[in-house]
This record gives structure tokens, sequence and C-alpha cells, in this order.
């Protein structure tokens, strides 16, 4: 039996067509073979989230089939709804997804996964970040509508008015972006939860589950935290001179693929810009300190700002609460975890595992309780 | 397009997953050892108390600890205000699978995120039989039982599912149960909630990540599938003529094959032995249809090891505890939870984010085409 590699490293679980990340030339490769960067100009959320699935690009009539199948999915059963009513308002926004994705798509008997129920699912997430959302806040829930694209209606679904079109292609862009990531821990969850022929909710749940911590999804709120700790530009150097002598991590930095810079950081870089102008100073030289100290430090190591500190600048400027970040990542990503179980299908073979055994030698015998 | 020098492994076969001390199986010796302990020395002397102490501390517990975890699973039944909400609102005809996974995430949710810690592990095993039995109430249109914190976990859970309290053999029969699934080294979903906690994600996110995992019958899904084939067999005499029909149909054998064990399982031989005494009936037909399934196995493949996997007599065992088959595979998920949690536990102490390779196998880069002119 091989060594064991901590966290799986270098391990190849899977074979996939849904995503390819090519860290070496800094190169990330959804479905069909397209460049991350060639599809963000020409395509929205919905003709990824269709690419992901089908392996091609939608023409227009399946494009607005696909929009109408998802505008039509977009309400929560009286189930689901009661279930989030149910929960305190200041519930972790991530356990609101968690909990009422896991209660929309309970059903009386096994279904195996469909894409039918990808569609589905997809769709209903800005509807419940939105009422997470507008709990927390206080304000009444507003319905979602069918007339608006995805990230529109997420917009709406927020903030309860007409989608500001810039914010609502900046979030467009982040969903794109995001989509999928070759591999990652919360799809690799999807894919070990669908290898038990288990359905299509439960694995979505189980990745939802895994994106939710700190050295996952919950990564762009922490940059974000950093660069309000950070302030402005001006404090930048100091702070994280400071910081990296308390030994601390500086979060937006570090990743375990990218040898070169992340293709998605880059395009959000730009985008930042005009998104959200005080922060793109700020996080501009804070990057440019952050990756000094950090080549000072390991010269050895790659150039690492990751897609997690440019989005939080991006998602700011699209308005989006840094509360909601991580159930914004996960609305999109769910496109590509449904493409990876569908995926999976087609060979599913129970994902299972051997484990090195490190406690004390078999045969002990167990005394008796008196006697312990 | 490379990705690593690593070969695929389908299923990640004979892939070290994690480095674990809690429990090993032992394949070749048709072994489980939970902590050290052979589970034949565990099974009918230890309470599922002592046992989960002993996933989650490494050790069994002396009295003062023991009676601290019995009063702590025993204060932690009731279910919180949005669990019950939400329990009610769960249509009554709702795979309980589907409900537990619910409503452990309601359950547990939290303000702020949380690290994994034994009192939360022991909250949520608390919870299991709550949650379970409600909804058995609910779905019968009776009242649902509160918990009493006075009987043991076990003895508890049947008293909220019947309303009544058990007798000790069958409270017994249920406690060895518990013991013998509790915990089975790194099946599918304890990976699957060490994967989640890898990610420092919560102790409740990974515990339902491993309900969604267990759900499919691969894993825990398939006891209520025993007895439905046993029912289709229906009498021992039938065995033989159903069974080289079915094969010639292309149906598998539910209960057999397991990928770890190269000789009969030990849970298997114990559940079996209960069976016999509590379930003759059931055991009747099921030992005929054993060694049926056994030689025509063996037929087929006569290089691959002999095969009868738990699933099979625990479908004997949990029908004689007088359980309806929908919740064969929830009462799993009661046993396995001690495990999954002393695996987050363990997880998190040694951390590294478990983040695989995949193998690229679609096309080569080229450009897409804008929607206008796409075909």
């Amino acid at each position: 039996m091989a060594e064991f590699s901590p966290g799986l490293e270098g391990v190849v679980a899977a074979e996939t067509a849904v995503s390819e990340v090519d860290g070496a030339n800094g190169r990330l490769i959804y479905r069909g073979g397209y460049l991350i960067e060639d599809l963000v100009p020409i395509t929205t959320y919905e003709e990824v989230a269709y690419l992901l699935w089908h392996g091609e690009l939608p023409n227009e009539q399946e494009l607005d089939a696909l929009r109408q199948q998802m505008a039509g999915a977009r309400k929560l059963k009286d189930s689901a709804r009661k279930t989030l009513t149910g929960m305190e308002p200041s519930t972790d926004p991530m356990d609101v997804l968690r909990t009422v994705v896991s209660a929309q798509g309970a059903s009386p008997s096994l279904t195996k996964p469909s894409l039918e129920e990808a569609v589905a699912l997809t769709a209903v997430f800005p509807t419940i970040v939105g009422m997470a959302y507008r709990r927390r806040q206080g304000k009444e829930p507003v319905e979602p509508r069918e007339d608006l694209g995805h990230a529109a209606s997420l917009l709406w679904c927020l903030e309860g008015q007409e989608p500001d079109p810039q914010k609502a292609h900046l979030v467009d862009t982040y969903l794109v972006l995001l989509a999928d990531h070759g591999l990652n821990a919360s799809t690799f969850a999807a894919r070990v939860v669908a290898s038990t022929g288990s359905d299509l909710t439960s694995c979505v749940v189980g990745a939802i589950a895994a994106l939710k911590g700190p050295a996952h999804g919950g990564a762009t709120l922490a940059a974000r935290n950093m660069l309000d700790k950070i302030g402005s530009a001006e404090n930048a150097e100091k702070w994280l001179n400071e910081a990296h002598a308390r030994h601390e991590r500086f979060s937006g930095f570090g990743h375990r693929v990218y040898r070169t810079y992340d293709p998605r950081a880059k395009i959000l870089r730009e985008m930042a810009k005009t998104a959200a102008p005080e922060l793109h100073r700020t996080a501009a030289r804070t990057e440019e300190v952050a990756l000094k100290i950090l080549h000072d430090a390991h010269p050895d190591r790659p150039n690492a700002t990751n897609v997690d500190f440019w989005a939080s600048v991006v998602l700011t400027g699209a308005g989006i609460p840094k509360e909601l970040f991580t159930t914004i990542f996960a609305t999109s990503r769910v496109a590509g975890w449904t493409a990876h179980v569908l995926e999976s299908l087609a060979d599913l073979r129970l994902i299972r595992p051997a484990s090195k055994w490190v406690g004390p030698q078999p045969g002990k015998k167990p005394a008796q309780l008196a006697k312990r | 397009m490379s990705t690593g020098n690593n070969a695929y492994v389908p299923g990640l076969e004979g892939i070290i997953g994690a480095q674990t001390a809690i429990a090993m199986v032992d394949g070749a010796n048709g072994r489980l050892v939970y902590q050290g302990y052979v589970i034949a020395d565990l099974a009918e002397e230890m309470s599922f108390e002592e046992v989960a102490f002993l996933l989650w501390e490494g050790d069994l517990p002396n009295h003062t600890e023991l009676d601290g975890l019995t009063s702590e699973l025993g204060a932690n039944r009731d279910l919180t205000k949005a669990a019950t909400t939400a329990l009610d609102a769960l249509p009554k005809d709702t795979d309980p699978m589907d409900v537990l996974r619910s409503i452990v995430s309601v359950q547990g949710v939290e303000h702020r995120l949380a690290k994994p810690t034994r009192p939360l592990a022991v909250h949520a095993t608390a919870s299991f039989p709550t949650i379970l039995a409600t909804f058995h109430r609910r779905q019968q249109g009776l009242e649902p039982i509160k918990p009493r914190p006075d009987l043991g976990h076990a003895a508890n859970y049947l008293h909220m599912m019947n309303g009544k309290e058990s007798s000790p053999e069958i409270v017994r029969a249920l406690n060895t149960y518990l013991v013998l699934l509790a915990d089975h080294g790194m099946n599918a979903s304890t990976f699957t909630a060490r994967v989640i906690a890898s990610t420092e994600s919560d102790l409740t996110s990974a515990l339902v990540g491993a309900i969604g995992a267990l759900k499919g019958p691969a894993h825990g899904g398939a006891p209520s599938a025993v007895i439905e084939q046993l029912e289709q067999i229906g009498t021992p005499e039938n065995a033989e003529r159903w069974m080289r029909d079915a094969r010639k149909r292309g149906v598998r054998f539910m209960g057999f094959g397991h990928r770890v064990y190269r000789v009969y399982d030990p849970r298997a031989k114990i559940l079996k032995a209960m069976c016999e005494r509590m379930n003759p009936k059931f055991y009747a037909l099921a030992s005929a249809v054993e060694e049926m399934a056994l030689t025509i196995l063996h037929e087929e493949h006569p290089e691959r090891p002999q095969s009868t996997n738990v699933e099979f007599y625990s479908a004997g065992v949990l029908q004689a505890i007088g359980l309806p088959k929908e919740f064969f595979t929830p009462t799993f998920a009661t046993a396995r939870v001690a495990g999954w949690s002393a695996h987050v536990l363990e997880q998190a102490a040694h951390n590294r984010i478990i983040r695989p390779q995949s193998e690229y196998i679609g096309p080569e880069p080229r450009k897409p085409v804008p929607l206008a002119e796409r075909g």
C-alpha cells in the first residue's frame, strides 16, 4: 500500500471533464475545453451552468429553455419555507442554506440524480440566501421574480428593489468565475456522497457543509475581514509587517494548485478597479506588500494571491454584505457540484479509501466497569 | 494534460485516506477493533454509552465518567424550537433519512462557527433518537413521546418510538446493534465527515454530510432491501429456484459483498446468533438464503472470499426489535454518529485539508463561440 499522503495531496481521486485546473500554466479550463478568460466576456452564469451540465454551450433556444426552467424553480416548497422561518434570524447563513436545501430536496423515496434536479437546486439558492439575509435584517422576504436572470434575481431577493445592471453584471461574472474548480474539497465531498448511490440533494448538502469551512469557502470573508482591519492603503505595510511578526497568516494568499497568478484573481483584480475603487486601493497596496513579505520569507514559493482576495473586493463593489460571501460562493459552485455528480454516475464506484492504523495493538481485553 | 504523476485509482481503493486510532478493520483476520478492543469483547458486554466514550476519549469510562456521559446524553435529548418546527413541516411521507439529514442540520445550527468538541458530539448523538421517534409518531398520527432522561440510549429510543418501555432483552439487542455499528474505519460516510471537517467546518456540517452518504444503497441504504428480497423469496424451499432464476436476470443478492473482509464479518457473526435466538422465522429463511447465495456466488467467482455482510442479519435483528424497515438505515446512523463525531474530532486535532487531484479527460483548450453564432 502506498504511503499516507496527508490531505490526499497528489492523489488522483477522479477522472473529470467538468473542469481542469492547470496550475503550472495558471489556466482554469471549463468543460468543453474553454479557458475561463475566454468565457467571461461572452457568457452569463446560465450559459456556463449549461456548459458544465451538458458539455457544450447552449444556443439561443436552449438558453431560453434553461432560463425558463430556472425561473420556474425559484420558489420554496412550503416545508422548506417553514423550516427557514422557524430558524432564528441570526443563524449563520451557511447553516440556513444547508438546512433549507436539505428540506427543499427531501422526498419520499430515493431518486437518482438528474439534470432536472440539478437545475431546480441551482435555481433555488438565491431565494434561500435572499430570505436568510432579509430575516437577518428584520425585513420581510420578497418573492423571487421570473423575469430576471440568475444574477439579477439574486440581487432582487437580497435587496427587494430593481437590480442595478452594473452590479448584476459584477455578480454574474463572479458566478461564472467560481462555478467550478476541479476537485476541491466540497466537490470531492459531493462525489464521495454520490459514490454511495445517494441522491443529489444529499450530495449538494454535503458540499455546502464542506464549503462552510474557513479553509475552503470561508476564505473570501476572511480576506475581506483582513482588508477591513488594514483599513487603508497607507496602513497596509505597517499592519502586514506586524501581522507577519506575530506569525499570522495573510488571508487571500496561498493556493495548493496554482504556481502562477490565479486566472480568476486576475480577472477580478481588473474588475475591482471600477467596482470598488476605494477598497481596490487598499487591496492593491495590501497585495503588493503581502507578496513582498511572503517572497522574502519563502523565496522558493510561487506568487500566491488567490481568488478569495479579489473576490472579496468585487463582491463588496456589487453590494453583497460580507456575511453572505460564502453563500454566494455556494450559489455559484452548485452548478459545478451537480455537474460532477451527474458525471460520476456514468461509472459509479464507491469511494472508500483505506486508513492507516495508529492506535493500540488489537486484542486488549476490556476491564469490567467496576475495575476501571 | 497531466495533473500529477500518480495514476487514477477508482474508488481510492487501497489509498490511505487518513490515519486513525479509532477503529481498525482487520479484513484478513475478520476482526473489527475499536481503540484496541476486539468487537467480540465489547458487543454484548458494553453499553452504547461506554463504547461512544471509548471512541471519543480513547478508553473505556470509569463509573464517574460513565455517569457523567449518561446524564449529559439524557439532558440533551430535546429538540430545539426551530428543529421541532421543521420536523412538523416536512411531509409525512418523507424518507426518514431525509428527515434526519434536515433535522440534524437545523438542530445544530449556530450563529458563529464553533470548533468540533466532545460536548457537541454528545449533543448530536443524543438528538438522533428524538428526531426519528418524533417523526415516526407523526407518521402514525400519534403524539410524540417526550424523551426520558432516566433511560439509557437504546431504551429511550425504543420508548420514544413505541410509547412504552421495551423488554430488557429487546433493549439489550438494540444496544448490541448500536455497539456493533458504532464505527467501521474509513467507510464512505466517515470519510465524507472527515473531508468536511478538513475544511475547518463545524461538527453538524460533517454529520449532515455523513448522513447524506449513508443514505446511498451502496453504503447504509440496503438493509431494508434485504427484507424486501427475503419477502420475495418467501420460503426456504423456494430459495434455490428463486435465486438461480434471479441471477439469470442479473439481480444482485442483497446483504452480500464487502470490499474489506476476506473472512466472515465479525459483526455479521454476532448478529446471526442474535437472529437465531430472537427471530427464528427470519432466521430459518435467511440462513437458507445465505447458504444458497454463498453457494451460487462461489460457483460464479470461486476466487472471491465468503461475503455475508453486516446488513444481512442486521435486518432480522432490527425486525425482531420491532423497528419499521424504513427506520433501519436511520438506526444505523444513530449508531454511527458516535464514530463519525469521533473521526471529526480526530481529524480536527491533526488537520490538513483533504483535496485530492483529478485527471482531466476533456478536450484540449479551444475558443468559445458567442451566443448569436451558436448553431
